[in-house]
Protein backbone atom coordinates (compact mmCIF):
# COMPACT_ATOMS: atom_id res chain seq x y z
CA UNK A 1 0.00 0.00 0.00
CA UNK A 2 2.74 2.44 0.68
CA UNK A 3 5.52 1.02 -1.68
CA UNK A 4 5.44 4.19 -3.04
CA UNK A 5 6.96 6.13 -0.26
CA UNK A 6 10.47 5.85 0.41
CA UNK A 7 11.94 2.77 1.71
CA UNK A 8 14.65 3.12 4.59
CA UNK A 9 17.84 2.38 3.90
CA UNK A 10 19.19 -1.22 5.43
CA UNK A 11 22.86 -1.51 6.35
CA UNK A 12 23.80 -4.96 7.49
CA UNK A 13 27.57 -4.57 8.50
CA UNK A 14 28.92 -7.86 9.29
CA UNK A 15 31.76 -7.27 11.83
CA UNK A 16 32.78 -4.34 13.54
CA UNK A 17 35.06 -2.64 11.34
CA UNK A 18 32.01 -2.49 9.40
CA UNK A 19 29.97 -0.88 11.34
CA UNK A 20 31.94 2.16 12.58
CA UNK A 21 32.11 2.95 8.86
CA UNK A 22 28.46 2.60 8.09
CA UNK A 23 28.02 4.49 11.50
CA UNK A 24 30.47 7.28 10.63
CA UNK A 25 28.97 8.03 6.75
CA UNK A 26 25.36 7.94 8.61
CA UNK A 27 25.26 9.12 11.78
CA UNK A 28 22.19 9.58 12.33
CA UNK A 29 20.78 6.10 11.46
CA UNK A 30 18.78 3.93 13.58
CA UNK A 31 20.18 1.20 15.17
CA UNK A 32 17.60 -2.04 14.75
CA UNK A 33 18.67 -5.03 17.26
CA UNK A 34 15.50 -7.33 17.94
CA UNK A 35 12.81 -4.78 16.91
CA UNK A 36 10.30 -5.57 19.15
CA UNK A 37 10.30 -2.07 20.48
CA UNK A 38 9.99 -0.83 17.16
CA UNK A 39 8.42 -2.78 15.02
CA UNK A 40 5.15 -2.20 17.98
CA UNK A 41 5.25 1.44 17.45
CA UNK A 42 2.06 2.44 16.03
CA UNK A 43 3.77 4.73 13.21
CA UNK A 44 6.77 1.99 12.96
CA UNK A 45 5.44 1.64 9.14
CA UNK A 46 5.32 3.70 6.62
CA UNK A 47 8.52 5.48 7.85
CA UNK A 48 7.71 8.96 8.31
CA UNK A 49 11.40 10.02 8.38
CA UNK A 50 12.49 10.57 4.52
CA UNK A 51 15.90 8.73 3.65
CA UNK A 52 15.99 7.21 6.61
CA UNK A 53 18.60 4.71 7.58
CA UNK A 54 18.73 1.66 9.46
CA UNK A 55 21.97 0.02 10.58
CA UNK A 56 20.24 -3.80 11.42
CA UNK A 57 23.36 -5.74 13.84
CA UNK A 58 22.02 -8.91 13.66
CA UNK A 59 24.57 -9.99 11.41
CA UNK A 60 27.44 -8.60 13.26
CA UNK A 61 29.06 -12.21 14.84
CA UNK A 62 31.17 -10.87 17.69
CA UNK A 63 27.56 -9.20 19.31
CA UNK A 64 26.16 -13.16 19.46
CA UNK A 65 28.78 -14.60 21.76
CA UNK A 66 28.12 -15.48 25.56
CA UNK A 67 30.59 -16.76 27.50
CA UNK A 68 31.32 -17.46 31.25
CA UNK A 69 33.47 -18.27 34.05
CA UNK A 70 33.36 -18.61 37.86
CA UNK A 71 33.24 -15.06 38.40
CA UNK A 72 30.59 -13.61 35.80
CA UNK A 73 28.82 -13.90 32.81
CA UNK A 74 29.21 -12.04 29.49
CA UNK A 75 26.93 -11.43 26.83
CA UNK A 76 26.91 -10.07 23.28
CA UNK A 77 24.53 -7.32 22.96
CA UNK A 78 22.47 -9.34 20.15
CA UNK A 79 22.25 -12.02 22.03
CA UNK A 80 18.19 -12.68 22.57
CA UNK A 81 17.27 -13.25 25.84
CA UNK A 82 15.59 -16.88 25.11
CA UNK A 83 19.30 -17.79 24.91
CA UNK A 84 20.14 -15.65 27.95
CA UNK A 85 17.63 -18.37 29.84
CA UNK A 86 19.05 -21.61 27.82
CA UNK A 87 22.49 -21.23 28.73
CA UNK A 88 22.94 -19.61 31.89
CA UNK A 89 19.34 -20.80 34.07
CA UNK A 90 21.00 -22.25 36.74
CA UNK A 91 23.96 -19.85 37.65
CA UNK A 92 22.38 -16.88 36.70
CA UNK A 93 21.17 -14.50 39.53
CA UNK A 94 17.23 -15.09 40.33
CA UNK A 95 15.98 -11.45 39.90
CA UNK A 96 17.33 -11.57 36.30
CA UNK A 97 15.98 -14.91 35.30
CA UNK A 98 12.51 -13.90 37.08
CA UNK A 99 12.61 -10.77 34.70
CA UNK A 100 12.50 -12.56 31.56
CA UNK A 101 10.03 -15.08 32.66
CA UNK A 102 7.89 -12.46 33.14
CA UNK A 103 8.20 -11.00 30.10
CA UNK A 104 5.96 -14.08 29.09
CA UNK A 105 5.99 -15.98 25.90
CA UNK A 106 9.25 -16.72 23.50
CA UNK A 107 7.67 -15.51 20.62
CA UNK A 108 8.56 -12.32 22.25
CA UNK A 109 11.96 -13.53 24.25
CA UNK A 110 13.41 -15.17 20.79
CA UNK A 111 13.62 -11.61 19.22
CA UNK A 112 14.24 -9.28 22.09
CA UNK A 113 18.16 -8.88 22.85
CA UNK A 114 19.81 -7.83 25.77
CA UNK A 115 21.42 -4.74 24.28
CA UNK A 116 17.90 -3.81 22.51
CA UNK A 117 16.57 -4.19 26.23
CA UNK A 118 18.73 -1.98 27.34
CA UNK A 119 18.85 0.99 24.62
CA UNK A 120 15.45 1.39 23.56
CA UNK A 121 14.88 4.80 22.66
CA UNK A 122 11.75 6.40 24.34
CA UNK A 123 10.79 3.78 26.53
CA UNK A 124 12.49 2.08 29.61
CA UNK A 125 12.39 -1.44 29.99
CA UNK A 126 12.65 -3.39 33.09
CA UNK A 127 15.88 -4.75 32.34
CA UNK A 128 18.10 -1.84 32.78
CA UNK A 129 16.55 -1.84 36.37
CA UNK A 130 17.17 -5.51 37.00
CA UNK A 131 20.88 -4.60 35.73
CA UNK A 132 21.46 -1.84 37.81
CA UNK A 133 20.39 -3.68 40.68
CA UNK A 134 22.85 -6.50 39.45
CA UNK A 135 26.00 -3.33 39.41
CA UNK A 136 26.21 -4.87 35.65
CA UNK A 137 28.85 -3.56 33.57
CA UNK A 138 28.49 -2.84 29.83
CA UNK A 139 30.82 -2.05 27.26
CA UNK A 140 30.57 0.90 25.08
CA UNK A 141 32.18 0.84 21.52
CA UNK A 142 31.90 4.59 20.21
CA UNK A 143 33.09 6.80 17.22
CA UNK A 144 35.58 9.16 18.23
CA UNK A 145 37.89 11.12 15.53
CA UNK A 146 36.39 8.91 12.95
CA UNK A 147 37.96 5.85 14.84
CA UNK A 148 36.40 2.97 16.80
CA UNK A 149 36.63 2.84 21.08
CA UNK A 150 35.68 0.59 23.19
CA UNK A 151 35.22 1.54 26.83
CA UNK A 152 33.94 -0.89 30.06
CA UNK A 153 31.57 1.04 32.72
CA UNK A 154 29.34 0.47 34.89
CA UNK A 155 25.43 0.67 33.80
CA UNK A 156 24.89 3.10 36.53
CA UNK A 157 27.04 5.45 35.16
CA UNK A 158 25.01 5.81 31.78
CA UNK A 159 21.79 6.65 33.73
CA UNK A 160 21.17 10.56 32.97
CA UNK A 161 19.80 12.60 35.73
CA UNK A 162 15.80 11.86 34.17
CA UNK A 163 16.52 8.02 35.44
CA UNK A 164 16.87 6.88 31.52
CA UNK A 165 19.74 5.26 30.11
CA UNK A 166 21.97 7.70 27.62
CA UNK A 167 24.62 6.58 25.09
CA UNK A 168 27.08 8.75 23.99
CA UNK A 169 26.26 9.87 20.20
CA UNK A 170 27.59 7.10 17.24
CA UNK A 171 27.70 4.80 20.24
CA UNK A 172 26.47 1.50 21.29
CA UNK A 173 26.22 -1.41 23.78
CA UNK A 174 28.37 -4.17 21.93
CA UNK A 175 29.00 -6.86 25.88
CA UNK A 176 27.17 -6.87 28.61
CA UNK A 177 28.79 -8.39 31.95
CA UNK A 178 26.54 -9.63 34.62
CA UNK A 179 28.74 -10.85 38.05
CA UNK A 180 27.61 -13.70 39.98
CA UNK A 181 26.28 -12.77 43.31
CA UNK A 182 25.87 -14.54 46.11
CA UNK A 183 23.06 -12.49 47.65
CA UNK A 184 20.48 -14.57 48.84
CA UNK A 185 17.34 -11.82 48.94
CA UNK A 186 16.59 -11.55 45.02
CA UNK A 187 12.72 -10.13 44.41
CA UNK A 188 11.82 -8.99 40.80
CA UNK A 189 8.29 -7.77 40.38
CA UNK A 190 6.88 -6.40 37.40
CA UNK A 191 2.89 -4.88 37.05
CA UNK A 192 1.19 -3.66 34.01
CA UNK A 193 2.29 -3.70 30.76
CA UNK A 194 5.76 -2.26 29.47
CA UNK A 195 4.77 -1.82 26.26
CA UNK A 196 0.84 -1.45 25.92
CA UNK A 197 0.44 0.73 28.93
CA UNK A 198 3.69 2.50 29.73
CA UNK A 199 1.76 5.35 32.00
CA UNK A 200 0.83 2.83 34.21
CA UNK A 201 3.14 -0.71 34.79
CA UNK A 202 6.34 -0.40 36.64
CA UNK A 203 9.03 -3.15 38.13
CA UNK A 204 11.34 -3.40 40.75
CA UNK A 205 14.58 -5.20 41.02
CA UNK A 206 15.73 -5.27 44.58
CA UNK A 207 19.23 -7.53 45.72
CA UNK A 208 20.64 -7.79 49.26
CA UNK A 209 22.20 -10.18 51.22
CA UNK A 210 19.97 -11.06 54.44
CA UNK A 211 22.40 -11.84 57.47
CA UNK A 212 21.76 -12.15 61.02
CA UNK A 213 18.15 -10.20 60.74
CA UNK A 214 20.45 -6.95 58.71
CA UNK A 215 20.59 -6.25 55.20
CA UNK A 216 24.03 -6.20 53.62
CA UNK A 217 24.46 -4.18 50.76
CA UNK A 218 20.78 -3.74 49.65
CA UNK A 219 20.24 -2.41 45.68
CA UNK A 220 16.81 -1.68 44.28
CA UNK A 221 15.49 0.00 41.35
CA UNK A 222 12.51 1.08 40.50
CA UNK A 223 11.49 1.52 36.90
CA UNK A 224 8.60 3.17 35.12
CA UNK A 225 8.27 2.63 31.49
CA UNK A 226 7.53 6.02 30.91
CA UNK A 227 9.87 8.08 32.91
CA UNK A 228 13.06 5.79 33.45
CA UNK A 229 14.80 4.66 36.40
CA UNK A 230 14.68 5.21 40.22
CA UNK A 231 18.44 4.28 41.76
CA UNK A 232 19.63 5.82 44.55
CA UNK A 233 22.63 5.37 46.82
CA UNK A 234 20.11 7.10 49.55
CA UNK A 235 17.41 4.77 49.20
CA UNK A 236 20.07 1.66 49.16
CA UNK A 237 21.29 3.24 52.27
CA UNK A 238 17.88 3.52 54.13
CA UNK A 239 17.87 -0.21 53.29
CA UNK A 240 21.06 -0.71 54.71
CA UNK A 241 20.19 0.53 58.32
CA UNK A 242 17.38 -1.43 58.59
CA UNK A 243 16.89 -4.51 61.50
CA UNK A 244 14.33 -7.03 60.26
CA UNK A 245 11.48 -7.87 61.25
CA UNK A 246 10.25 -4.67 60.77
CA UNK A 247 6.66 -4.01 61.87
CA UNK A 248 3.99 -1.63 60.45
CA UNK A 249 4.90 1.89 61.81
CA UNK A 250 8.55 1.07 60.33
CA UNK A 251 7.53 -0.35 57.13
CA UNK A 252 5.49 3.14 56.87
CA UNK A 253 8.06 5.06 58.06
CA UNK A 254 10.41 3.74 55.17
CA UNK A 255 7.50 4.04 52.69
CA UNK A 256 7.42 7.70 53.28
CA UNK A 257 11.31 8.00 52.67
CA UNK A 258 11.32 6.20 49.32
CA UNK A 259 7.72 8.08 48.26
CA UNK A 260 10.06 11.40 49.06
CA UNK A 261 12.69 10.16 46.78
CA UNK A 262 10.26 9.00 44.49
CA UNK A 263 8.41 12.52 44.58
CA UNK A 264 11.61 14.32 44.37
CA UNK A 265 12.74 12.26 41.06
CA UNK A 266 9.59 11.52 39.30
CA UNK A 267 6.49 14.61 39.70
CA UNK A 268 4.29 13.16 37.26
CA UNK A 269 3.80 9.38 38.21
CA UNK A 270 0.20 8.30 37.67
CA UNK A 271 -2.03 6.87 40.78
CA UNK A 272 -1.88 3.55 39.36
CA UNK A 273 2.07 3.60 39.42
CA UNK A 274 2.36 5.43 42.94
CA UNK A 275 -0.03 2.79 44.40
CA UNK A 276 1.51 -0.05 42.76
CA UNK A 277 4.98 0.88 43.97
CA UNK A 278 3.72 0.55 47.48
CA UNK A 279 2.31 -2.48 46.82
CA UNK A 280 5.62 -3.72 46.03
CA UNK A 281 7.35 -2.23 48.89
CA UNK A 282 4.73 -3.92 51.33
CA UNK A 283 6.08 -7.42 49.35
CA UNK A 284 9.82 -6.77 49.56
CA UNK A 285 9.65 -5.78 52.91
CA UNK A 286 6.82 -8.88 53.57
CA UNK A 287 9.30 -11.25 51.50
CA UNK A 288 12.40 -10.22 53.80
CA UNK A 289 10.04 -10.36 57.19
CA UNK A 290 9.26 -13.95 56.23
CA UNK A 291 12.71 -14.50 55.63
CA UNK A 292 14.03 -13.07 58.88
CA UNK A 293 11.56 -15.36 60.95
CA UNK A 294 11.74 -18.56 59.24
CA UNK A 295 15.97 -18.41 59.55
CA UNK A 296 17.58 -20.84 61.34
CA UNK A 297 19.45 -20.16 64.53
CA UNK A 298 22.62 -19.94 64.43
CA UNK A 299 24.89 -21.35 67.22
CA UNK B 1 14.18 -3.32 -2.49
CA UNK B 2 13.53 -6.33 -3.41
CA UNK B 3 13.78 -9.82 -1.59
CA UNK B 4 14.05 -13.58 -2.23
CA UNK B 5 12.10 -15.44 0.15
CA UNK B 6 10.02 -18.43 0.62
CA UNK B 7 6.07 -18.16 1.24
CA UNK B 8 4.24 -21.46 1.67
CA UNK B 9 6.80 -23.36 -0.49
CA UNK B 10 6.53 -21.07 -3.34
CA UNK B 11 10.02 -18.99 -3.93
CA UNK B 12 9.41 -15.61 -4.68
CA UNK B 13 10.58 -12.21 -5.34
CA UNK B 14 9.03 -9.33 -3.87
CA UNK B 15 9.61 -6.04 -4.55
CA UNK B 16 8.61 -4.02 -0.62
CA UNK B 17 9.22 -0.91 1.47
CA UNK B 18 12.04 -2.45 3.44
CA UNK B 19 10.55 -2.18 6.81
CA UNK B 20 7.18 -3.50 5.92
CA UNK B 21 6.12 -5.68 8.60
CA UNK B 22 5.22 -9.55 7.30
CA UNK B 23 1.48 -9.75 8.58
CA UNK B 24 1.07 -6.48 6.22
CA UNK B 25 3.15 -8.31 2.96
CA UNK B 26 0.70 -11.50 3.69
CA UNK B 27 -2.26 -9.90 3.68
CA UNK B 28 -1.42 -7.43 0.88
CA UNK B 29 1.27 -8.60 -1.77
CA UNK B 30 0.34 -12.18 -1.12
CA UNK B 31 -3.51 -12.06 -0.60
CA UNK B 32 -3.31 -14.35 2.41
CA UNK B 33 -6.53 -13.94 4.06
CA UNK B 34 -5.72 -16.02 6.96
CA UNK B 35 -2.81 -13.61 8.01
CA UNK B 36 -5.49 -11.31 10.31
CA UNK B 37 -4.99 -7.99 11.06
CA UNK B 38 -2.00 -5.43 11.38
CA UNK B 39 -2.68 -4.72 15.23
CA UNK B 40 0.00 -2.00 15.01
CA UNK B 41 1.39 -2.28 18.25
CA UNK B 42 -1.08 -3.99 20.15
CA UNK B 43 0.18 -6.80 20.57
CA UNK B 44 -2.98 -8.86 19.92
CA UNK B 45 -0.59 -12.03 19.42
CA UNK B 46 -3.11 -12.88 16.03
CA UNK B 47 -0.38 -13.53 13.71
CA UNK B 48 1.38 -15.85 14.14
CA UNK B 49 3.86 -17.55 11.32
CA UNK B 50 6.62 -20.09 11.32
CA UNK B 51 9.79 -18.44 10.00
CA UNK B 52 12.31 -21.35 9.74
CA UNK B 53 10.26 -23.47 11.66
CA UNK B 54 9.76 -21.12 14.81
CA UNK B 55 6.35 -19.21 15.64
CA UNK B 56 6.33 -15.42 15.29
CA UNK B 57 4.55 -12.71 15.28
CA UNK B 58 4.47 -11.37 11.78
CA UNK B 59 3.76 -7.94 12.99
CA UNK B 60 7.47 -7.94 14.30
CA UNK B 61 9.28 -9.54 11.22
CA UNK B 62 9.96 -6.40 8.96
CA UNK B 63 10.87 -7.12 5.13
CA UNK B 64 14.21 -7.39 5.35
CA UNK B 65 14.90 -9.98 7.80
CA UNK B 66 12.96 -12.13 5.90
CA UNK B 67 15.36 -12.38 3.08
CA UNK B 68 16.53 -15.86 2.22
CA UNK B 69 13.60 -17.56 5.12
CA UNK B 70 11.39 -20.02 5.03
CA UNK B 71 7.63 -18.77 5.56
CA UNK B 72 4.82 -21.05 6.47
CA UNK B 73 1.33 -19.47 7.04
CA UNK B 74 -2.12 -21.21 8.25
CA UNK B 75 -3.17 -21.27 4.86
CA UNK B 76 -0.32 -23.84 3.34
CA UNK B 77 -0.24 -25.38 6.76
CA UNK B 78 -3.99 -26.15 7.25
CA UNK B 79 -3.75 -28.58 3.93
CA UNK B 80 -0.60 -30.91 5.87
CA UNK B 81 -0.99 -34.10 8.03
CA UNK B 82 0.25 -31.96 10.91
CA UNK B 83 -2.78 -30.20 10.57
CA UNK B 84 -5.13 -33.43 10.89
CA UNK B 85 -2.82 -34.47 14.74
CA UNK B 86 -4.39 -31.04 15.88
CA UNK B 87 -7.70 -31.26 14.97
CA UNK B 88 -7.93 -34.61 15.92
CA UNK B 89 -6.50 -33.07 19.30
CA UNK B 90 -9.04 -30.48 19.18
CA UNK B 91 -11.86 -33.30 19.01
CA UNK B 92 -11.02 -35.22 21.51
CA UNK B 93 -10.60 -32.72 24.50
CA UNK B 94 -13.40 -31.13 22.68
CA UNK B 95 -12.31 -27.35 22.70
CA UNK B 96 -11.32 -25.72 19.65
CA UNK B 97 -9.74 -21.83 19.20
CA UNK B 98 -12.57 -19.57 18.20
CA UNK B 99 -12.49 -18.16 14.48
CA UNK B 100 -10.76 -14.92 15.31
CA UNK B 101 -7.70 -16.59 16.80
CA UNK B 102 -8.05 -20.03 15.05
CA UNK B 103 -4.79 -19.73 12.29
CA UNK B 104 -2.33 -17.96 15.03
CA UNK B 105 -3.23 -21.02 17.67
CA UNK B 106 -2.84 -23.35 15.69
CA UNK B 107 0.55 -22.25 14.58
CA UNK B 108 1.88 -21.70 17.91
CA UNK B 109 0.75 -25.44 18.92
CA UNK B 110 2.23 -27.02 16.26
CA UNK B 111 5.63 -25.48 17.06
CA UNK B 112 5.18 -26.84 20.75
CA UNK B 113 4.02 -29.63 19.61
CA UNK B 114 6.88 -30.80 16.68
CA UNK B 115 9.08 -29.18 19.50
CA UNK B 116 7.85 -32.36 22.08
CA UNK B 117 6.92 -29.22 24.79
CA UNK B 118 4.82 -31.13 27.55
CA UNK B 119 5.61 -28.70 30.77
CA UNK B 120 2.01 -27.20 30.90
CA UNK B 121 4.03 -23.91 32.35
CA UNK B 122 5.98 -23.54 29.10
CA UNK B 123 2.84 -24.25 27.35
CA UNK B 124 0.61 -22.17 28.95
CA UNK B 125 3.71 -19.17 29.42
CA UNK B 126 4.55 -19.59 24.83
CA UNK B 127 0.08 -19.44 24.57
CA UNK B 128 -0.13 -16.60 26.72
CA UNK B 129 0.95 -13.82 23.44
CA UNK B 130 -2.51 -14.91 22.19
CA UNK B 131 -5.14 -12.25 23.63
CA UNK B 132 -8.15 -13.81 22.41
CA UNK B 133 -9.97 -15.21 25.91
CA UNK B 134 -11.62 -17.97 24.13
CA UNK B 135 -9.85 -20.53 25.37
CA UNK B 136 -9.11 -22.38 28.63
CA UNK B 137 -5.65 -22.23 29.66
CA UNK B 138 -6.14 -26.48 30.81
CA UNK B 139 -7.66 -27.32 27.61
CA UNK B 140 -4.26 -25.66 25.80
CA UNK B 141 -2.32 -27.64 27.99
CA UNK B 142 -4.86 -30.74 27.24
CA UNK B 143 -4.67 -30.46 23.15
CA UNK B 144 -0.86 -29.83 23.11
CA UNK B 145 -0.19 -33.30 25.03
CA UNK B 146 -3.01 -35.14 22.98
CA UNK B 147 -1.80 -34.04 20.01
CA UNK B 148 1.79 -35.07 20.43
CA UNK B 149 0.45 -38.54 21.52
CA UNK B 150 -1.54 -38.64 18.50
CA UNK B 151 1.75 -37.53 16.38
CA UNK B 152 3.45 -39.95 18.33
CA UNK B 153 1.27 -42.93 17.56
CA UNK B 154 1.30 -42.34 14.12
CA UNK B 155 5.50 -42.33 13.41
CA UNK B 156 4.89 -45.78 15.58
CA UNK B 157 2.33 -47.05 13.29
CA UNK B 158 4.48 -45.51 10.22
CA UNK B 159 7.66 -47.02 10.84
Amino acid sequence: MYEGLSSPNIHTPHNMAEFSSIITHYPSSTMWAGGTYIMTRPDAYPSKVMNAEIIFLGEIEELHRFQRNDRFAEFGSMVTLDEVMSVGKAVLPKVLTDNIREIGSRLITRRATLGGAISTKGLTTSFPGTLVALDANVEIRMIKKKRLHSRWMQLTRLLDRNGTISLPPQSMISRIRIAFTDKNCQFFRSTGSFMTDPENAMSVSFTASLDQDVLNNPTIAFTYPSHGILYSRDIDNVFSSLRFPLDESERRNLEMIIFTFIDSSFQDLSDLQKIRTKGMLRAIVDELNEKTLTMPVQD
Amino acid sequence: MKIDCSIDGKTLTLSLNSNKPLSLILSENIGDGAAVNHCRGDMCGLCAVLVNGKPMLSCMVPAFEIRGKEIITFESFQKTRAMKDIEKAYELVGAAPCRECYASRTMIFESLISDGVSEPEEIIKELSIVRCPCMDTEDEVNIVLKAIDIRRKRRVRRS
